[in-house]
């Protein structure tokens, strides 16, 4: 049985992408058969996050307009053989692909695949109701602060409008310090509020801009906690009971710190 | 100059026959056979003619109804203490249609299920019980009252039609706005809303809308 996932979040640059690309990668890993499909038209880096943009023959809306067939145009991953991308166009607009253009690929893909991820484009315009039209089931990704939430909260409104009820939440870039000090929302408030099913807290970390600058995704970095996060969601993807990292806090001087008032 | 037969006034309600003193019917209806017959214009079609019920008896009234009727003219008898009851009567019926309106809309529920996110909003002429919770950026307006069976920070209106009678209760309330009928509360701009461990009621009461905490 293959599953389609769409990655969304309503508020853009909080990590949609690096989300699919590692979570693509991961299921990878683990052995699964994956395709991404780029749905961001015109604002083309998936392809960048995977180190794969000098391999691009064919697009997605080649495909969708009938000019290639859909095989033609995936990019296969140097290192993970199960991983193709299906990159987007960077020249079309993005009401170019049409809702059902999308299901009728997916449906082509299923058999082949055993997760197909698709990468969507922030907002709730056209290229949303396709990126989602196809999705069995959704992954909405945010942040700990008020506006990205509240677009996260809009987002499961929509998703919920268009008949998609397995939703389930990624907050990516916590900063636990900040999140200590009261700066930032705590997973209880985001929880209450938004009360779907959170299967991955990722911490911000910088190795995510070192790996998105080597084309290789964090994931795949052992000593990241971001890394650790996204193998954690895979876990969770199939089923696991994995209980959520708990990020080291201040470091012995910061609470040092605190005690003497500075 | 010879005093008319039949006189005829202009009134709000079209024209109005009057008749002069003594004159039998007989003369009445020759008189009128003939101005209907001599187009004189008095008498377009879809004309409403009255006349007081008091100037003919029964049988003379239908007579004269059907003279006018061949001629597409109306005719109607009139009593103005009756108009008036009449007209009363109807502002009576429509006073009623309100408060039964008012009072349908508390008791007809519009029942949701889910919670209320961000962007979506409910207008209802009825009543609403939302088991779920209703977001920021949600808004409900309803013309009855409104029931949240879970946390309440959206927008709320209540009595959306004038109903000064409805209230809001939400088992946290803690609302961007409050409107009850034309009156509005909003959160304060600082510090966080104090949370009270029980359900709360808002209504007006004195002018005012109050919040008071409720056992449910
Ligand atoms: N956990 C993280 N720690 C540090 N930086 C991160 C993390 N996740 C994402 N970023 C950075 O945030 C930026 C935006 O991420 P990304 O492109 O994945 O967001 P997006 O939701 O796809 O954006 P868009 O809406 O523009 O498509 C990138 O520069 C990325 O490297
Ligand atoms: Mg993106």
């Amino acid at each position: 049985m293959s599953e389609v996932i769409v990655i969304t979040s309503g508020k853009g640059g909080v990590g949609k992408t690096t989300t699919t690309a590692n979570l693509g990668a991961g299921l990878a890993i683990a052995g699964k058969r994956v395709a991404l499909i780029d749905v961001d038209t015109g604002l083309r880096n998936l392809d960048l996050l995977l180190g794969l943009e000098n391999r691009i023959m064919y697009d997605l809306i080649d495909v969708t307009e009938g000019r290639q067939p859909y095989k033609k145009a995936l990019v296969k991953h140097k290192k993970f053989s199960s991983l193709y991308l299906l990159p987007t166009s960077q020249v079309k607009d993005k009401s170019a692909v049409r809702p059902e253009q999308l299901i009728k690929l997916c449906e082509e893909m299923r058999p082949e695949f055993d997760y197909i991820l698709i990468d969507c484009p922030a907002g709730i315009e056209q290229g949303f109701a396709t990126a989602i039209a196809a999705a069995d089931c959704a992954i909405v990704v945010t942040m700990p602060e008020i506006s990205a939430v509240r677009d996260a909260d809009k987002i499961i409104g929509e998703l919920g409008r268009a008949d998609k009820n397995n939703i389930k939440l990624i907050v990516n870039r916590i900063r636990p310090q900040m999140v200590e000090k009261g700066d930032m929302l705590d997973m209880e408030d985001i929880n209450d509020l938004l009360s779907i099913e959170c299967i991955g807290q990722v911490p911000d970390d910088e190795l995510v801009i070192k790996a998105t600058n080597d084309g290789k995704p964090v994931i795949t970095m052992e000593k990241s906690m971001a890394g650790q996060a996204y193998r954690n969601i895979v876990r969770r993807i199939f089923g696991e009971q994995v209980p959520f990292m708990t990020f080291p806090k201040e470091g012995f001087f910061g609470r040092l710190k605190k005690a003497f008032g500075l | 100059m010879s005093e008319e037969i039949v006189k005829i006034k202009g009134s709000k309600s079209g024209l109005k026959l009057d008749f002069a003193q003594g004159a039998d019917f007989a003369s009445i209806e020759r008189d009128i056979r003939g101005k209907l017959e001599s187009g004189s214009g008095f008498f377009t079609r879809g004309t409403v003619i009255q006349v007081s019920p008091s100037a003919l008896r029964k049988g003379d009234r239908d007579r004269l109804k059907k003279l006018f009727s061949q001629h597409g003219v109306l005719f109607r008898t009139t009593d103005p203490l009756q108009e008036l009851k009449a007209r009363e009567k109807k502002q009576a019926e429509k006073q009623k249609a309100v408060e039964k309106k008012h009072e349908e809309e508390v008791q007809q529920m519009v029942v949701v299920n889910r919670t209320l996110r961000g962007g979506q909003e409910i207008r209802t002429d009825s009543s609403v019980l939302i088991c779920g919770n209703v977001n920021p950026g949600a808004q409900i307006i309803a013309g009855g009252s409104i029931d949240v069976r879970g946390t309440c920070r959206g927008v709320v209106h209540a009595g959306a039609n004038g109903n000064t009678q409805a209230f809001i209760v939400a088992d946290k309330l803690m609302p961007m706005q409050i409107r009850i009928a034309n009156l509005i509360a909003r959160a304060p701009d600082d510090a966080a809303p104090e949370e009270s461990d029980n359900a709360e009621r808002a209504m007006i009461r004195d002018g005012q809308i109050v919040i008071e905490s409720i056992k449910r």
